[in-house]
């Protein structure tokens, strides 16, 4: 009966747990499984937090991820070359003290987090690990007495100074102090198997840097990790592997036949370091996604009709007063003052003079556009996320269509300049029926992601578009890339110069980012107009949420 | 006199976060349109009462909603029983006596409505009464001063390029964690050493923005915490209630939230 909580159930929470302490939201990863659970302790670097896979409770994780925050906002990493392990590990303690005062400064309640684990009592050990945890608590209860002449003497150091606590040469200072009287203290250390007390605090890996790394964690059984960095390479490698136009893998859903690609265009590329566009650079060809039976994952039917209520409401909300009316349910106050007016001076009285208050419909079109790269085969919920983009698609679709809004369906991908595909599930004069359903759920996720193309390709069909308001709404996991693009800043100037010629010709762009960074998605969307997901399992709920907002 | 209702008494009490007020005077004194920019409950309403008291102006307010028409902003007639009598609208009445005139919430306002703001806020200074065939020139004192806060539905509702254009603007945020608690201290009544831990939850929420959530705690939720806390209620409790509770349904949010405000106390 393992009790406990496991990180995957836990992880959102306590993501949003370390951002709204410190504003910082480092990706959460569970630790190898090896030995003993008990005692595996923390683990960061200024990329990661590695957690234990299953913990005695969230206050343990709460605890870790305060205390990480921490290390994260008041220390910065000493280089380790040529220090003695014991130096090493009497600095880490009062570094670890240092700014976890320095947090309870900001936050006082993490003392009440942070306390209970601080249980060690007074005792006549002389274990070097005994000793430092006993200073762990000395150092972080100044209430606590403890009687041995090294805790005692590193407690006093420590509290004497709070002044000097914001300066990390303050742990380096006493560090050295208190190692030294260890070293001379007749006690048994053992330092390469030392381990951090109590459990919540990380094993000191982040506060140092070592010419040659001590062996980091390499946790290959973790998808997201294996595969999220080495994203671009895993696709070149997955080209170079196979023939040109195809797969070595069986490909489940191929596109029906060759003769189904149509060149339909060429747009012109943004080149930032000439600023100036490359006319005609990329040739769009269109890919009619063959038709497939849609999953068989068993309908949401609440989810369903939750998502057409909020969009035929989204769709019809907009009120539009019709005034002298014959009948209607006010009246239209001027036309009743006309009237009077009129009768008052014996003229026959315009007698409409009711106003009423009709719901109107919109007018506004709307091009969901699908990122079907190859990194939309990642694992998500139950499938991958490109099933995730088809399940949210195909209910917002489903409501679109029943609620009359004008909208299309497409995906994108790239394999090179002279091959952006856009694979139409759904043009704007087209029903939303079995067929289109049968296209999407043909849409397959492979290669690359050129934006900035399948942007203007959006943009051109948009203007086309009769009404007032034209929005592209582009799901994606990633950010622009593709294979002959080595310099990464290439397309994503390129992208952010598309949104902003569709901008130029009245067109709303805004992007529902599943994953990559932030930080280039607002270079090129703005701010405003990115929606980031946090879990992508919640996409098809909120897709159609998303929409009504942007629209209603 | 003329609007004396729309006159304030009483020094309405305003922290200043940086030049605002200058700037603001800067432009009062060309009588230059001014548009406040900032998240709900940042104090946008709050410094613009306070303009008005200090310069000694009367203030008229008006909220926009999608229902508001022209008419409601400059007039209509009414029927009385000698016949029609006009009735000036508020933006009217500000107008034609030299007040401040305060449109929140604009964007809300549809286009048709804004446009009639567009002759008073360029040279001519005037507001045409197409139903009265008059033309009121603005009188001397007369500024327009709208305020929006331009969140992410604005991808929708944003004002026209051509009235966006009219206005100088001030930008407002959330005032840095000594000023607010300031504030919060001063609105609420509590010690300034518990402001300073209830700003600490503000700045915690805020750290959410756009990590699940659409929008910070803003001062004025502060206030209502520090207010509750000021009527004996636990800080964690009081927090929880006007913080936590209203700005999220999400159960993971809330849980998170409700730990870093237990950090904050
Ligand atoms: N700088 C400040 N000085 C004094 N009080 C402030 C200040 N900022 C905010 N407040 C307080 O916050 C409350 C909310 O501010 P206010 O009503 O002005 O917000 P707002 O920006 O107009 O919001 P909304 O956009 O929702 O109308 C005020 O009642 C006031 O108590
Ligand atoms: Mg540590």
């Amino acid at each position: 009966m393992e009790s406990g909580v496991a990180l995957a159930d836990a992880e959102r929470r306590l993501k949003a747990y370390v951002a709204a302490l410190w504003g910082i939201d480092p990706p959460l990863r569970p630790l190898p499984q090896d030995g003993d659970p008990a005692a595996m302790r923390p683990r960061f670097d200024d990329a990661l937090v590695r957690l234990p896979a299953v913990w005695p409770g969230m206050d343990l994780y709460r605890a870790a991820l305060a205390h990480v925050g921490a290390h994260r906002m008041f220390s910065r990493p000493w280089p380790a070359r040529g220090l003695k392990p014991l130096l090493i590990l009497v600095v880490s303690l009062f570094e670890d003290a240092r700014v976890e005062h320095l947090a309870m400064r900001r936050l006082p309640g993490l003392r009440r987090l942070w306390a209970p684990f601080h249980r060690t009592e007074p005792s006549a050990s002389l274990m070097a690990a005994d000793l430092m945890e006993r200073m762990a608590r000395a150092l972080f209860d100044p209430a606590y007495r403890d009687g041995n002449a090294w805790v005692d003497k590193g407690q006093r150091l420590f509290f004497e100074r709070p002044d000097r606590w914001d300066d990390p040469d303050f742990s380096l200072m006493l560090g050295g102090t208190l190692a030294g009287d260890l070293g001379k203290m007749r006690v048994q250390i053992n330092a390469r198997g030392h381990r951090v007390e109590p459990p919540y605090r990380d094993d000191n890996g982040g506060l140092w840097l070592h010419d040659t790394p001590p062996e980091p964690p390499r946790d290959v059984d973790d998808p997201l990790d294996a595969v999220r960095p080495d994203r671009i390479e895993a696709e070149q490698s997955d080209r170079r592997d196979g023939p040109p136009r195809s797969l070595p893998r069986p490909a489940p859903f191929a596109v029906a036949d060759a003769a189904a690609m149509q060149p339909v265009a060429r747009h012109p590329e943004w080149d930032h370091r000439i600023g100036l566009h490359r006319p005609d650079f990329v040739r769009v060809v269109e890919c009619v996604p063959e038709r497939r039976p849609m999953s068989d994952a068993p309908d949401d039917r609440r989810l369903t009709s939750r998502v057409h209520a909020l969009i035929r409401h989204a769709v019809v909300a907009r009120p539009e007063r019709l005034r002298r009316q014959r009948e209607g349910d006010r009246l239209d106050l001027d036309a009743c003052i006309a009237a009077a007016v009129a009768r008052c001076q014996g003229h026959a009285p315009d007698m409409q003079v009711y106003q009423r208050v009709r719901r109107r419909g919109r007018d506004l079109s709307a091009l969901l556009l699908l990122d079907a790269s190859q990194s939309t085969n990642d694992p998500a919920g139950d499938g991958t996320v490109l099933d995730l983009e088809r399940r949210s698609a195909d209910l917002l679709a489903g409501a679109l269509d029943a609620a009359g809004d004008r909208f299309a369906l497409a995906g994108f991908r790239s394999d090179g300049r002279e091959a952006v595909q856009w694979l139409p599930v759904k043009r704007f004069g087209d029903a939303y029926d079995e067929a289109a359903r049968g296209r999407l759920a043909g849409l397959d996720g492979r290669w690359s992601t050129r934006m900035g193309a399948a942007i203007r390709h959006a943009g051109s069909l948009l203007a086309g578009q009769p009404t007032l308001r034209r929005l592209l709404l582009l799901v994606t996991d990633g950010e622009p890339s593709d294979i002959d693009c080595p310099d990464p800043r290439h397309l994503v100037e390129d992208a952010r110069k598309a949104v902003q010629e569709l901008a130029g010709r009245g067109i709303d762009v805004v992007c529902v980012a599943l994953g990559g960074d932030p930080g280039t998605h607002h270079h090129i969307f703005g701010r405003r107009n990115v929606l980031a997901v946090d879990r992508v399992e919640r996409l098809p709920g909120l897709l159609p949420a998303i929409y009504a907002k942007l629209t209603g | 006199m003329a609007l004396q209702s729309y006159r304030i008494e009483r020094e309405p009490y305003y922290r200043p976060t940086g030049d605002e007020i200058a700037l603001f005077e800067a432009a009062h004194a060309d009588r230059m349109p001014v548009m406040l920019k900032g998240p709900t409950g940042c104090g946008k309403t709050r410094f613009i009462e306070h303009m008005a008291w200090r310069l000694g102006r009367p203030l008229v307010t008006v909220a926009c909603n999608e229902d508001l028409t022209a008419s409601d902003l400059v007039g209509r007639h009414l029927l009385e029983t000698q016949g029609t009598v006009w009735q000036d609208g508020p933006l009217t009445l500000a107008v034609r006596h030299g007040a401040l005139c305060y449109l929140d919430e604009i964007v809300e306002a549809r286009a048709d409505t804004t446009v009639v703001i567009h002759p008073l806020t360029d040279e001519r200074r005037a507001l045409p009464l197409d139903k009265r065939n008059e033309l009121v020139a603005a009188h001397p004192d007369f500024q327009l001063v709208v305020a929006y806060n331009p969140g992410y539905q604005s991808v929708a509702k944003d004002l026209k390029e051509s009235t966006k254009q009219r206005f100088a603007a001030l930008e407002f945020g959330y005032p840095a964690a000594g000023i607010e608690a300031d504030i919060v201290a001063h609105e609420s009544g509590i010690e300034p050493a518990l402001a300073r831990r209830v700003v600490a939850v503000g700045e915690r929420s805020r750290n959410l923005r756009g990590r699940g959530l659409e929008e910070g705690a803003s001062t004025r939720m502060l206030i209502h915490a520090g207010r509750l806390i000021a009527r004996g209620v636990a800080p964690e409790a009081a927090c929880r209630m006007a913080v936590v509770l209203p700005l999220t349904d999400d159960p993971d949010l809330r849980d998170a939230l409700a730990a870093a405000v237990g950090a904050c106390f």
